[in-house]
């Protein structure tokens, strides 16, 4: 009995054990990606609305009938209970487009109660928050999209922003910390707000939605994608700016001097000699932004733009908070997956070290 | 032809003054070794000659030509852009701690310069650098970063980066001072090659011995003044100055 529970107790502990942790983080994320890679594949399989009919029984028939009239809470517990891999993607709008929308299901399979109920709603809702089915701006999709585009653009704006400030001439380096000390203290939020809905206040005849042909039905949250980017860019470039300035300045001295003493240039010894060597110092830092960041583009919601966090909102609304379970997935996956990337980046600018 | 001429040279930061009217003669091919307690001005005034320290007072002539002239911490009188920039790519410096650019392997450290400042190609400066690589011992390293370098194969680098620019005058910042003793001698080597080439040296060092051997004259520099100014047999065996014979009491 005894030797049972010493068993029993190094089992739990090795479970629990630190060592090899590294490979047992590496288990986890690779079996969340292949979930998600899986879920995401089958997704793709989208067979037209009337092999969908022909598959239904005659109950779900009549449900889509229905549904037009129905609350979308009622619908969707219906989908949920009645499917396993049922896919019901929404117009941000509601339950409107719902009846000619749902995007695709492979196989019937009875899924309405137990695990399988569990399982097809995961796959439901991680199909939901990718933004499968929908235009690029939505989900994960934006999410991604608005981060990467954020980082390169705000990594860029920051570099000049960065030598500005260290700039020993103040009418190149207090605008800069101006702009710095501005965007780095008001909240992003307020500056979307601004951005979006002030500009086109004070520029008559501007708007955001006017840059995209009117003939687009997605002109709306296209002309609210731009402004979004335009202020999370302006808001990473503060930040990033930070980042650089500590970079450059972490760079010895003698570095500056071995360049002015072969005759280079004040533009040439920052290309060639101190940006280089200070990427590699950056790249943590902006790592930990563009992580930040990730989670920052919900505040997307603001100006109407469909996030992965909106959506889990949006769906939660309809009373399964089995959503934020997948919600955290595909973050977690999202992360890890730039943090990879980062890494790999890291390990490329420090190989003289 | 003097390579460099300075006249009353003074530099003062703040009210501290380094340099007090430095009057020195660098004649074509002349090595000179600048010897003198720390704190006696020797790395600022050579910093100076390169513009890495701008001067507070004096004149500075490169080649016989006025290169800079400034009173009271005003430049007086300074030579056009163009040729500026010419007489300052025919000194080459050399400093105590290297400043290799760590990002970029030896060979690229020889090159960088030579082709971003005087836009020349790859393959027109690549085998002078192999060259100068041969010439000071490393030609098997020039792949290598310099972070898997010995302290004197560093320094033999940057003697190598700096000769890549194809200066006329080298000036050395105590070239040897962070080396362990047991690497010293390998650089002391490829500087004492350099010296029979007949390059004009203007060297700041501790290295005695090396004064002695090498240079044609010895500056014997304290509280920001040359106070001794002679041949290396002179200054070490009958040195005039009271200042000067406390030094090398004291070192030797």
């Amino acid at each position: 009995m005894k030797e049972k529970l010493i068993q029993g107790g190094k089992a739990v502990a090795s479970a629990f054990d630190v060592r090899r942790w590294e490979q047992k983080t590496r288990v986890i994320v690779g079996v969340l990606l292949a979930l998600f890679v899986a879920a995401t594949v089958l997704s793709f399989f989208k067979p037209s609305e009337q092999v969908m009919m022909d598959k239904a029984s005659a109950q779900i028939r009549h449900e889509l009938e229905l549904d037009e009239t129905r609350s979308r809470r009622q619908v969707v517990v219906t989908y949920n209970d009645l499917y396993f891999i049922n896919y019901v993607s929404f117009t941000t709008s509601g339950v409107n487009g719902l009846s000619e929308k749902y995007v695709g299901f492979v196989g019937v399979h009875a899924a309405d109660e137990g695990v399988w109920n569990v399982i097809g709603q995961f796959v439901n809702y991680t199909y939901r928050m990718l933004g499968c089915g929908q235009s690029v701006l939505y989900g994960a999709k934006l999410t991604i999209l608005l981060t990467i585009l954020t980082t390169v653009l705000g990594l860029f704006i920051s570099i000049f922003l960065a030598l500005g400030k260290i700039s020993k001439n103040p009418i190149i380096s207090l605008p800069c910390r101006a702009y710095i000390f501005f965007f780095r203290g008001t909240p992003l939020m307020i500056q979307l707000f601004c951005i979006y809905l002030a500009i086109p206040g004070i520029f008559e005849g501007f708007s955001w939605r006017g840059l995209f042909d009117a003939s687009d039905p997605d002109a709306v949250f296209k002309g609210a994608f731009v402004a979004a980017v335009i202020a999370f860019t302006l808001n990473s470039a503060a930040y990033c700016a930070e980042i650089v300035r500590a970079a450059v300045e972490s760079i010895d001295k003698g570095q500056y001097e071995a360049a002015k003493a072969l005759g280079m240039t004040y533009g040439q010894t920052m290309s060639k000699i101190i940006i280089p060597q200070s990427v590699r110092r950056m790249i943590p830092p902006v790592c930990n932004e563009f992580v930040m960041l990730i989670k920052d583009a919900s505040l997307v919601f603001v100006i109407g733009l469909m996030d992965i966090t909106t959506i889990s909102k949006t769906i939660s609304a309809s009373g399964s908070y089995l959503v934020f379970v997948p919600a955290m997935a595909i973050y977690l996956v999202i992360t890890a997956f730039f943090t990879f990337i980062f890494g790999k980046i890291e390990k490329k600018f420090s190989v003289y070290e | 032809m003097s390579m460099i001429r300075t006249e009353h040279v003074s530099k003062k930061f703040g009210s501290l003054e380094v340099l007090k009217d430095i009057n020195l003669t660098v004649e074509n091919g002349e090595v000179i070794c600048i010897i003198g307690p720390s704190g006696a001005g020797k790395s600022t005034f050579l910093r100076s000659l390169n513009q890495l320290e701008t001067i507070t007072g004096g004149k500075i002539f490169i080649e016989d030509e006025l290169f800079l002239h400034r009173e009271h911490d005003r430049t007086v009188e300074s030579m056009d852009k163009q040729r500026h920039k010419e007489l300052m790519l025919e000194m080459g410096m050399v400093f105590q701690h290297f400043n290799l650019f760590p990002h970029k392997t030896v060979l690229e450290n020889l090159m960088l310069a030579p082709m971003t400042v005087k836009g020349k190609t790859k393959e027109e400066i690549e085998p002078l650098a192999r060259k100068l690589l041969n010439d000071v011992g490393l030609s098997e390293k020039a792949d290598e970063y310099p972070s898997k370098l010995s302290g004197g194969q560093k320094q033999r680098v940057a003697i190598a980066r700096a000769l890549a620019m194809q200066p006329k005058i080298m000036l050395f910042d105590e070239p040897t001072s962070a080396l362990d003793p047991e690497l010293v001698g390998e650089v002391l080597n490829v500087m004492k090659k350099l010296a029979e080439e007949g390059m004009t040296m203007l060297c700041v060092t501790h290295e005695m011995g090396f004064a002695r051997e090498v240079a044609d004259r010895v500056v014997f520099m304290a509280d920001g003044v040359i106070m001794e100014e002679a041949a290396p047999e002179e200054m070490f065996n009958h040195p005039q100055n009271p200042r000067t014979q406390q030094f090398l009491q004291s070192i030797l």
